[in-house]
């Protein structure tokens, strides 16, 4: 099999491949691998490459698998993951300074979950330091660049993971959120991203952005992959206090494309300030939706118009206090920004965090009313596509600092409320970059976010186009 | 409390980190953005109730 279609497979081809013994997972290691090395003068998106010890993994994933002891869909496939978590044994940075040579002696849930599913880790990719920003530009190892176009951001603080995906680099990459660290970072450079609702992923041995707001997420370029790579990393965990007690998941089995009678609501105050371009590739990826037997509904909930100020107060707050001994030793360790964010964070006092909380109250209530008149919500991902690098930390241009129907309240609620959301390519602007949809659903109707999405990319190609570096 | 004390007294949570002029100016700044911030999201939760959640032990039930 040529090592371009070995890149090009989906997660769910790659498997079939490996567990029929068509393909052997050293194979699939060494092509990705290679990916990687031929593209990561050019995106930046690795903070440690696990070279060595991936083609070990391999060679032992085939071993077994032709013992008969085969381990499922993740078996002895090539995977990615941010480096927020901790990995027995292999340099874990946070993509900071202070952490840049620290080798931690246990896994994180995640890690444990992904080799106990035979994963073959093959790096650890790169990101705004501890998760805080979303450019990926606020990295002590330096800006990811988006494999679209290198002169611009991959978008954070997950962009590794994100240009990883869309580069070919493994099929599949798992990142964290705060904020929008996956959607956002998904939508920028054309692939899907995917947080579950709160609770479904451990967070145990992640570095935190802000405990009340974090979510483990994935990227692929395919929602069924999404649900394949999900299924092996969810359930319940002691260790997190957030992890919820659910049934084993069965996301891929369950994937269904019949989305006739979902309603769909749009929340059109929100499209005003929308980039022509966006919005057109929208208001078709709504019309296919539409055409696929969903109902959609103009929807209107005023409180939303809260929601970025509401969790950057709270998400501000919450990584004061995480930071606070770095914060008093290691403050010129930082990368100067989220320093500066963090000295920001800690004068903020606890009652005004709690006004903050009390807000957050009001908005999930209106979003809870919200989800009796739909099932899902779904709203261009960003306002615009991927900004240059040379506009910084500002590029993003979705600061809300007002009440306001900016975009950036539509990337914030989700995560500030732990609701499920997942972000699609659903076209290219004129100079050829991504433009993504997302689609958020209520606490824990995360299979019909996956539902909907699968059925959006049953009917468009969007998702299979891919950066001309990719194939160069 | 003039303005100056309560800028005074924010700074002084930054609890003595030598910060270089330019990033204090930069930071002030975005404290006083975050004061207004918290006024307005006072305004819009003033009859929301406040949320009174405690984190039950891992696997417990009634």
């Amino acid at each position: 099999m040529a090592s371009s279609e070995i890149l090009e497979s989906t997660l769910n081809d790659l498997s079939w491949l490996i567990a029929g013994r068509k393909l052997s997972s050293a194979e699939a290691v060494a092509a990705a691998l290679v990916q990687l090395e031929r593209l990561e003068g050019k995106l930046n998106a690795f903070i440690t490459v696990l070279g060595e010890q991936a083609r070990a993994e391999a060679k032992k994933a085939d071993e077994e698998i032709a013992r008969g002891e085969y381990r499922g869909a993740l078996h002895g496939v090539p995977v990615t993951i941010k480096d927020m978590f901790d990995t027995a044994g292999v340099r874990t940075t946070g993509g900071s300074k202070i952490l840049q040579d620290w080798i931690p002696q246990t896994d994180s849930a995640l890690v444990e979950r992904l080799r106990a599913a035979g994963a073959v880790i093959i790096g650890k990719t790169n990101l705004d330091e501890f998760g805080h920003g979303g450019t990926s530009t606020l990295s002590h190892f330096g800006p990811v660049h988006n494999p679209w176009n290198v002169e611009r951001i991959a978008g954070g603080s997950s962009g590794g993971s994100a240009a990883a995906v869309a580069s070919r680099i493994g099929p599949i990459s798992y990142g964290t959120e705060t904020g929008s660290s996956v959607r956002r970072p998904a939508s920028y450079c054309g692939v899907v991203g995917f947080k579950p609702t709160f609770g479904i992923i451990s967070r145990h041995g992640s570095f935190r952005g802000a405990w009340s707001q974090d979510h483990i997420g994935l990227f692929a370029r395919t929602v069924k992959d999404i649900a394949v790579a999900l299924d092996p990393v969810a359930g319940y965990d002691a260790r997190d206090p957030a992890s919820v007690h659910q049934d084993a998941p069965a996301y891929a089995a369950r994937l269904d494309t019949n989305v006739k009678g979902i309603k769909v609501g749009v929340l059109k105050k929100f499209l005003d300030g929308v980039d022509p371009a966006v919005r057109v590739a929208f208001d078709t990826a709504i019309k296919i939706l539409a055409g696929e037997g969903c109902e959609i509904v103009d929807l209107d909930v005023p409180e939303i118009s809260y929601a970025a100020m509401t969790s950057m107060l709270t998400s501000s707050a919450e990584s004061a206090g995480i930071n606070r001994r770095w914060y008093r030793e290691r403050y010129h360790d930082f990368v100067p920004q989220v320093a500066r964010g963090l000295a920001v964070g800690m004068a903020i006092t606890a009652s005004e965090y709690l006004i903050a909380q009390r807000a957050r109250q009001r908005i999930r209530e209106a979003v809870r009313a919200a989800y009796e008149k739909v099932d899902i919500i779904a709203a261009p991902t960003t306002a615009r596509v991927a900004p240059p690098l040379s506009e910084g930390v500002r590029g993003n241009g979705d600061d809300a600092r007002h009440a306001s129907y900016n975009q950036s309240n539509l990337l914030r609620f989700p995560s500030m409320l732990g609701l499920p959301g997942c972000s699609l390519p659903c076209g290219n602007n004129p100079e050829g970059l991504p433009i993504g949809m997302q689609l958020i659903g209520p606490w824990f109707a995360d299979q019909t976010v996956l539902n909907t999405g699968a059925a959006y990319q049953s009917k468009t190609d969007w998702h299979t186009l891919r950066p001309a570096i990719a194939s160069a | 409390m003039n303005d100056a004390d309560k800028l005074s007294h924010r700074l002084a949570l930054l609890d003595g980190v030598e910060i270089a002029p330019a990033d204090l100016e930069a930071i002030v700044k975005e404290i006083e953005d975050n004061l207004r911030v918290v006024a307005e999201l006072e305004e819009f939760a003033k009859d929301t109730p406040w949320i009174s959640q405690q984190l039950q032990p891992a696997g417990k039930k009634a």
